[in-house]
């Protein structure tokens, strides 16, 4: 027993050897990627990053100045689902132990905040990739010196979610009356969570606004696991339109049973869980027919980098990118192109060049918003020609992109359509 | 010049004669040096921070400590003291603009009021009911806060706390100064007659009742003090993180406490401190295996429990020492003899 | 109507699992943390036979009850049994298992969300509701459950010196009754019922590593209202949360959220006026 105790303990300090010698090979830019690794948000975070670097180091790295670097990945698992202390130590650990140039990742909001003032602190870029909320970059503008270092990857903020999912919703409702010619009554699910709070009290305003009925606003746990009363009571009020805003795993409790049911509505809105390739068979195929926000759809094109990206993204990974693998976009196109722009690391040089760039993606274009002052919120500008994000509808099995599909912003404005779109369905319950 | 001398020979004397004589003694003392010595050997901000969380933390761990260890009044909700104390300061921070010096101990009065609110009712209810009563507490506090998003920012939690000092080494400073002194407090109080009489209360309430003490009474004195204490460690963190979430009120909080609490052997105070400084850097030390984290930390504590049920710190001490069976002083255990009456130690 | 039919399936679960809890406490006075931890990892061991392994749903729900009860029982032995007179250590010795099963549980599945099949399709209509078969199938098996366990206790030796046990420990080991293989097997039964639960559960449910964490909380709820100890109390006090739970869903659809702490508020304001529960046994001053 001893003698192996010795033999391991041999190894694993030849194995921290070459851990500390490792970098010490080539100079790197380091960047941090930090996320809830044993989840699926973290798996996209680091995946993407991983495929950003691979793809920069394979042409030989970034120009920095007259130097070629290499990209050198730290993961750090936040485990902020859990634990938001364990969180804001995981960034310190990345800013002071590991001293990463910069960070992409970050998920619960809650834990995004804790994690953004110690990046701060450091005068470390910090691309968020994950929370949605408005406060982050609210931040920016209000003390711009301070916050500076943070920028929005993804997704847009609530506000303009919302505004997508007003989009899809409009879509969804002129299917309804095109093919029942029935009035459409809406019915708002949301699950309990602050981000959706706006996005509730925004639907509420604007739906009678789109000659839609309001049928009434349910607010189920994030974490139900059984809503058979909600919808029994959804079916009552003679709803046939749902606008669910769901980012957790009510999102499959709430399609599977609704489809079970067969309640006679079609569920259009946001559906985290819907957005992710194991949808199907977590609802055991009764989501079909669901209707959800979704960045990345096999075979939508929004411009000449989705294809490569998604294709390559599922050639490497086995699976469709989800937003957090947008950390991919936060280190190619956020990062590298400016840094070799400055040739420099240094950040106030970089985010001096950023945050006025405007640059396309896989996604759509990017541009950093100014908010009403004029002060940088480092935001991501919403709307036609930037960022839309897709409407994508389970389909026998697979998602496909329904939207936008000839869709105006405004009624003057151009058509809108990428390539790939197919026509939304409804369920075949709701025709009697 | 005279007065000086004879005081640090006084010092010098009680050193000797009452600290180096037993290991306990002295590695308290070594660890008051550690900790103010720390910043000049490192001062590398992770390290610090880790220590400043633990430090808060142990204060947390106490004050569990002072009311369920000392009274037997099992508290498993003890992450409302803590979430309490860091919404309120926070509230008062961000909104009426006091500075932490102000907000902290108002939050830590806003603990007091709750640990009135939960103590009140709690009295009548014995055992393993108040356990799994107090359990609910700190759950109806986060449904109310999430019913009330504009005040209390829902899950986003309170965010924008200024914090006490920018400076690395004053806040290290102000967070370890403030644990070792309120830590002693907690332990002065536990060595007083008041501490004495939480003991016997949990020994035997029925025994104290006849003694003519009003238990309730000093029930309740214990539930304001652990509030008391436990709010200040939740002000410090929310000032600290600079954000106070719902996270401080969640479940697997006031789990973490009791664990910390009992692994380091309930009632002594100076156990759940040592727990804390071990098993909090523990956790930040296993991260080279970040799968496994949780993993590690639970069959630690399992099996640390499973040879030493008292607690950790409890079982070391008794190694290292004895007590003498005749006058009850603590010795080295090497010693044959007592070293206050000379009765043999076997 | 709604509100009927939603309280009683929610009342039966959490009758199950309340019942399992309230038994090894009130025989062994331990206070098992770890108990829906057990009910969580019946709910992956189906998963994983019935969906990765293709095995019969039901034979599965079998070798899973089993297995998990075996698991419990030597756990039992090795971990708990010897610090079982320090109440404070069993205490967090089961938090401290319920930890290791969910980190198990989390490497080798990963924290997404799975769902396993109905063993029925499909689903009937009663004044206005949809009920699941499914549904009706495991609320059925609860009565089966409880059926069983009550002529188990209640006409049996065992049941009776598992009453007497819970009644007055001290009497009933002067009586000569053997207290540790008597808490070994309630401990058996405890961890059985938690498993079956998991087991008729997991169709309706969605599976995940910390969904220990929610039922204890009501279950934990259920069990002190109904008095510890108590099988008849656990059974009333599951019906009046489950019943709870669901007229804040339908009354007041917007706070849907808050059905926990509402039901943990009528927890708190029964024991005010009843300290021992419904139907607590008052215990003596236990010494």
């Amino acid at each position: 027993m001893k003698k192996f105790t010795f033999g391991w303990s041999v190894l694993l300090a030849a194995c921290l050897i070459m851990i500390i010698c490792l970098p010490v090979w080539g100079q790197t830019i380091k960047i941090g990627v930090i996320g809830p690794m044993n989840f699926v948000q973290g798996k996209g975070h680091w995946n993407g990053a991983v495929m950003a670097a691979e793809e920069i180091n394979a042409q030989g790295g970034v120009n920095v100045g007259k130097q070629k670097m290499k990209i050198e990945l730290v993961k750090a698992d936040s485990n902020e689902f859990i634990n938001v202390t364990d969180a804001a130590n995981a960034m310190e650990r990345l800013m002071t132990q590991d001293k990463v140039d910069f960070v992409v990742g970050g998920f619960r909001t809650e834990a995004v905040l804790a994690m953004q003032d110690i990046a701060m602190d450091y005068k470390k870029i910090f691309i968020g990739c994950g929370a949605s909320d408005i406060e982050l970059c609210s931040r920016v503008a209000k003390d711009y010196n301070r916050y500076k270092y943070f920028f929005r990857g993804t997704p847009f903020h609530n506000g303009y979610l919302v505004r997508t999912s007003f989009a899809h919703l409009a879509t969804g409702g002129a299917a309804i009356k095109k093919e029942l010619n029935v009035p459409v009554r809406v019915a708002i699910v949301a699950e309990k969570a602050a981000w959706a709070e706006p996005m509730v009290a925004a639907a509420q305003a604007v739906i009678p606004k789109m000659g839609m009925e309001l049928a009434g606003i349910w607010r189920p746990s994030a974490v139900a696991t059984d809503v058979t009363s909600e919808l029994s009571a959804i079916q009552k009020s003679g709803a046939n339109l749902i606008f669910t805003i769901f980012s957790s795993s009510v999102g499959i409790t709430f399609a599977r049973q609704a489809g079970e049911l067969k309640v006679p509505a079609l569920q259009v809105g946001i559906n985290v869980e819907a957005q992710k390739d194991g949808f199907w068979e977590a609802t055991k195929g009764m989501g079909n027919y669901v209707f959800t926000m979704e960045t990345y759809i096999r075979g939508v094109e929004v411009n000449k980098l989705t294809k490569p990206f998604v294709e390559t993204y599922f050639k490497r990974f086995k699976e469709t990118p989800t937003y957090t693998a947008d950390t991919y976009i936060a280190i190619k196109h956020y990062l590298v192109p400016s840094i070799e722009a400055t040739g420099t690391l240094d950040a106030d040089k970089i985010v001096a060049h950023l945050e006025n760039r405007v640059f396309e993606v896989p996604s759509g274009t990017d541009k950093f918003e100014k908010d009403a002052q004029g002060q940088p919120t480092h935001d991501l500008t919403w709307g036609p020609g930037y960022q839309t994000s897709l409407g994508g509808q389970w389909q026998d099995g697979k998602i496909v992109g329904v939207w936008p599909n000839k869709w105006k912003a405004t009624p003057t404005s151009p058509e809108v359509t990428f390539n790939g779109m197919v026509p939304i369905k409804l369920p075949p319950w709701m025709k009697k | 010049m005279d007065l000086a001398i004879l005081y640090v020979k006084k010092f010098y004397k009680i050193i000797r004669g009452e600290v180096l004589v037993l290991p306990s003694r002295i590695s308290v003392g070594l660890f008051f040096l550690v900790l103010i010595g720390l910043p000049l050997i490192t001062r590398d901000p992770y390290i610090i921070r880790i220590i400043i969380l633990t430090s808060i933390f142990a204060i947390l761990a106490a004050s569990w400590d002072l009311l369920s260890g000392f009274t037997g009044q099992m508290n498993f909700g003890h992450a409302l003291f803590f979430g309490v104390g860091a919404y309120a300061s926070a509230l008062l921070n961000v909104h009426a603009h006091i500075p932490p010096w102000g907000s902290v101990p108002l939050g830590a009065l806003a603990a007091v009021m709750a640990g009135l609110i939960v103590g009140i009712p709690c009295l009548r209810l014995k055992h393993t009911y108040l356990a799994l009563t107090t359990l609910a507490f700190p759950i109806i506090l986060l449904g109310i806060i999430f019913a009330l998003p504009d005040w209390t920012g829902g899950e986003l939690g309170i965010s924008g706390l200024t914090r006490f000092t920018s400076s690395l080494l004053g806040n290290y400073y102000l967070h370890i100064i403030t644990m070792l002194v309120l830590c002693t407090i907690m332990w002065k109080i536990t060595d007083s007659n008041t501490g004495l009489i939480f003991h016997a209360i949990r020994e035997d309430e029925l025994a104290v009742k006849t003694a003519g003490i009003n238990t309730t009474r000093y029930k309740l004195l214990a539930f304001c003090l652990s509030g008391f204490f436990a709010g200040i460690a939740g002000g410090l963190y929310a000032h600290y993180m600079r954000i106070a979430g719902p996270s401080t009120l969640e479940v697997s909080m006031s789990f973490t406490v009791v664990i910390w609490a009992i692994f380091g052997g309930a009632a002594t105070i100076y156990g759940p401190v040592a727990a804390v400084f071990i098993l909090f850097p523990l956790l930040e030390f296993v991260r080279f295996w970040p799968e496994y984290r949780t993993l590690i930390f639970a069959f630690i504590v399992l099996f640390t429990l499973l040879y030493m049920p008292e607690g950790l710190i409890p079982w070391v001490r008794d190694k290292i020492e004895k007590e003498c069976p005749r006058c009850k002083i603590r010795n080295v255990s090497t010693r044959k003899t007592c070293r206050i009456c000379t009765a043999g130690l076997d | 109507m709604n509100i009927i039919i939603s309280g009683l399936i929610m009342g039966s679960m959490l009758a199950l699992l309340g019942i399992g809890f309230s038994l090894i406490f009130g025989v062994a006075r331990i206070v098992n943390i770890a108990h829906t931890a057990f009910y969580m990892l019946a709910a992956y061991f189906i998963y994983q036979l019935s969906i990765k392994l293709g095995l019969n749903p039901i034979l599965g729900m079998l070798i899973a009850v089993t297995t998990v009860t075996l698991l419990g029982l030597l756990v039992y032995k090795f971990l708990i049994d010897p610090i079982r007179e320090h109440e404070g250590a069993v205490l967090i010795a089961t938090i401290a298992l319920a930890m290791v099963f969910q980190e198990g549980v989390l490497l080798s599945f990963t924290g997404d969300y799975l769902t396993v099949d109905f063993l029925i399709d499909g689903f009937f209509t009663i004044g206005g509701v949809k009920v699941f078969y499914q549904q009706l199938l495991t609320f059925g098996m609860v009565l089966l459950a409880m059926a069983v366990l009550w002529f188990l206790l209640m006409k049996t030796k065992l049941g009776l010196a598992i009453r007497s046990m819970a009644e007055d420990r001290e009497i009933a080991n002067l009586m000569g009754m053997n207290e540790s293989r008597l808490a070994m097997i309630t401990l058996g039964i405890s961890v059985a019922l938690a498993g079956f639960t998991g087991a008729v559960l997991a169709p309706l449910t969605v599976l995940n590593p910390y969904m220990w964490m929610e039922p204890l909380i009501m279950m934990m709820a259920v069990v002190v209202l109904g008095g510890l100890g108590s099988i008849k109390g656990s059974v009333v006090a599951a019906f009046i949360l489950g019943f709870a739970e669901a007229a804040v869903v339908f009354l007041i659809p917007q706070g849907a959220f808050l059905k926990g702490s509402v039901a943990l508020t009528i927890m708190i304001l029964v024991l005010l006026m009843r300290p021992e529960g419904l139907f607590g046994i008052v215990f003596e001053e236990e010494r």
